[in-house]
């Protein structure tokens, strides 16, 4: 236990108060969390991979419509070095205007999660170049499909049954 | 080496093949546990309908079925699609009256050319298929559930 | 090196999804100078199902049969992470046995997962007859999941707070009996196929990734042991049963593709290794394998780590005190190997078309979970 807490004590120290605003160890599987504002994102995770945290597992975005309108964007960092442990940088960006700097230049991997996060949540990634629809591409051209605000079965009845719900079988009712 | 290779595949070449004549030949691979057609018994069916929520493919549509059922007061009884079927067992875990449990019926005894015969109505359902013995290998028992439910309060 | 035939013209190659050569269901996008690749693009969504979208509209008990759907080779390491996830959010510690038996469960998938791998490799490199041996082991496997839990590919074994059925009375000997017909056969590939001189010169030293690079490519799993870096999540981050064994972590030193070859065949044999020590811990009287939870979990979040065959997968939910998840975020473990690797090997080496395949196939990608 106390590893974690060298660590924590060494991740307050080392991160600027102004650039971060809580860091905290969740109470789920202790993980480190790491609260900052969107205009920071770059610094905080330059900082962290100077501190050994260089291992980028993934980018996640929650669409939190039904308490606030905001987009909330998670990334999961991991250290090797540190025997795997795990940093939670959790920021909150509005949800009429999705903008956050890119990170692809820091560590590579980034660009493919930004892509994700561009194609099903429609959040623009300042400083990417190639923003497209990537797993989606040509089978696509609805609102962001992962949004909470977009009603997938009415799209899909729309779009590719013309209306018509699946029947089975023999319909006699 | 690749002399090596060679003296391990001859040895292999006689081998009895792992390649199974399906689908009558051998039949199905089976076990006691082997999650197959469903079979339901209309005698305890309530019409509870937690079996169509449950379904993960939404397989399950519960239709009206005319005669003396007095535990089932709006006579609604499950009705599987086996098109969408999975055979995952979630509706047999879900039903609270021990109604619906599942056999190892399963492999090419459900193949068919015509597609409306995978649609399976309660009184199919509660048939046991003709030709072939069967086992029940999936049931839920109310006394299991009240016991784990008991268990999980103890250890909470 | 090699000698490559260089032509001035570039021209754009797609090396498609139905091609032998493909690992599953992508597409590339290959930008090739005569013989030689320049660049590498991968066009995924062949296979998209949305994955994400669709648990959000099931509950959580249910869910569990959408989980090991997204990766068909290694379907318990994926089932695996949801129910770990979900655990967090409920706040239980599951039964000794349930964790035990997860264990061996996921261990099991772990060995089919490379065995079927290596049938995978050897259709790379163009040898099927021996790799077909792999497939022979494999059905063992598959024998042996029906045998537990009633299925052979995908198996809705795990459950939120435990496993969904007791193990019958005669697990141990029956398990037992699986591991030595499946260890006797990836000895036998071993000496045959593996030890080839013919395979490892199509091997060694094409595709090198080496170092701390791999780490920022954000790769996990074998390809990063390859690598020489010796991380894995079940000695870093312990889950399940893995704080109560005591096994080895494979680690290579020239990050090739013959060295991914060596490390899947080394963690077959430390994976059965796992579930021997693991099946004498296993209490037969014991009668608690399963926690029946409440059907509305509590308010927070939930995250599950899971060393997979391929890497990482991470798994976090979010509930806002409802039936349904609010959010599902699903990392497979596939991406970075088809997306930033591949670029890596690209740009740093002189890949003919024809090496291109057996580096894909070494660094066992699984297409399906790159899509979700």
């Amino acid at each position: 236990m106390s590893t974690e807490e060298d660590l924590l004590t060494m991740l307050r120290d080392r991160l600027p108060k102004d650039k971060v605003r809580e860091v905290n160890i969740t109470k789920w599987l202790n993980k480190f969390e790491i609260i900052t504002d969107p205009e920071n994102i770059r610094y905080v995770i330059l900082a962290l991979k100077g501190l050994g945290f260089n291992h980028l597992v993934a980018i996640e975005t929650i669409d939190w419509l039904k308490k606030e309108p905001t987009f909330e964007l998670i990334y999961y960092l991991a250290s090797i070095e540190r025997n795997g442990a795990m940093v939670l940088v959790r920021t909150k960006i509005p949800r009429d205007n999705p903008v956050i700097d890119s990170i692809h230049d820091i560590l590579p991997f980034a660009y493919y999660q930004e892509l994700e996060n561009y194609e099903f949540f429609g959040i623009t990634f300042r400083g990417h170049k190639g923003l497209k629809l990537w797993i989606l591409e040509d089978n696509w051209d609805g609102p962001p499909p992962l949004r909470k605000d977009f009603d997938s079965v009415k799209y899909a009845l729309e779009h590719y049954y013309k209306g018509l719900r699946y029947e089975r079988g023999d319909s006699n009712e | 080496m690749v002399i090596k290779t060679f003296k391990v595949g001859l040895k292999y070449l006689l081998r009895r093949p792992y390649t199974r004549l399906v689908p009558d030949r051998e039949g199905p691979l089976t076990s006691d546990r082997t999650r197959g057609r469903h079979v339901l018994d209309m005698s305890k069916c309530t019409g509870c309908s937690m079996c169509q929520k449950v379904c993960p493919a939404d397989a399950i549509q519960m239709v009206k079925v005319e005669g003396p059922w007095p535990q089932n007061v709006k006579k609604i009884f499950p009705r599987i699609d086996y098109q969408r079927c999975t055979f995952c067992g979630m509706c047999v875990e879900a039903c609270p009256f021990n109604a619906l449990s599942m056999t190892n019926i399963s492999g090419w005894y459900l193949i068919t050319r015509d597609k409306k015969s995978t649609l399976y109505n309660p009184e199919k359902l509660s048939k046991v298929f003709e030709t072939k013995e069967y086992r029940i290998t999936m049931v839920k028992s109310l006394a299991e559930v009240q016991r784990l439910k008991k268990e999980g309060e103890s250890n909470a | 090196m090699k000698e490559v035939i260089v032509m001035n013209e570039e021209i754009e190659l797609f090396f498609g999804p139905q091609h032998p050569g493909a690992p599953g269901n992508v597409g590339f996008k290959l930008k090739l100078k005569g013989e030689r690749v320049l660049d590498v693009e991968l066009i995924p969504g062949f296979l998209h199902r949305g994955f994400e979208k669709m648990m959000e509209n099931r509950w959580w008990e249910v869910n569990v049969v959408l989980s090991s759907r997204y990766c068909v080779e290694d379907p318990d390491n994926m089932e695996l992470g949801y129910v770990l996830a979900v655990d967090d959010l409920y706040g239980v510690e599951v039964p000794e046995k349930a964790n035990h038996v997860r264990t061996v469960v996921a261990e099991m998938s772990r060995i089919q997962s490379h065995l079927f791998w290596i049938m995978f490799m050897g259709a790379g490199l163009g040898a099927r007859y021996i790799p077909s041996w792999a497939m022979a082991a494999r059905e063992e496997i598959l024998k042996w999941y029906d045998y537990l839990t009633g299925h052979r590919i995908y198996h809705h074994y795990m459950v939120p707070g435990g496993i969904r059925w007791n193990v019958p009375q005669d697990f141990n000997e029956r398990t037992l009996h699986t591991l030595n017909t499946v260890s006797k056969i990836v000895r036998d590939i071993e000496e045959a196929f593996i030890t080839n001189k013919i395979v490892r010169e199509r091997t060694e030293g094409v595709g090198v990734v080496k170092g701390s690079i791999a780490v920022e490519l954000g790769v996990s799993g074998p390809t990063l042991r390859a690598a020489g870096i010796p991380y894995d999540i079940r000695k870093a981050d312990p889950y399940a049963s893995y704080g109560k064994v005591s096994f080895e972590v494979p680690v290579g030193s020239r990050g090739d593709s013959y060295d991914r070859i060596k490390i899947r065949v080394k963690e077959i044999y430390e994976s059965i290794k796992i579930i021997e020590q693991l099946l004498p811990k296993i209490n037969y009287e014991d009668k608690a394998y399963r926690l029946q939870l409440p059907t509305i979990p509590p308010n927070g979040e939930g995250l599950g780590r899971v060393e997979a065959a391929r890497g990482e997968h991470l798994v976090h939910v979010v509930n806002l005190r409802s039936r349904y998840p609010y959010r599902v975020r699903i990392r497979p473990p596939s991406m970075p190997l088809l997306t930033t690797v591949l670029k890596y090997i690209v740009s740093n080496e002189e890949v003919t078309i024809a090496d291109f395949p057996v580096i894909v196939k070494s660094l066992d990608p699984c297409a399906p979970d790159i899509d979700r």
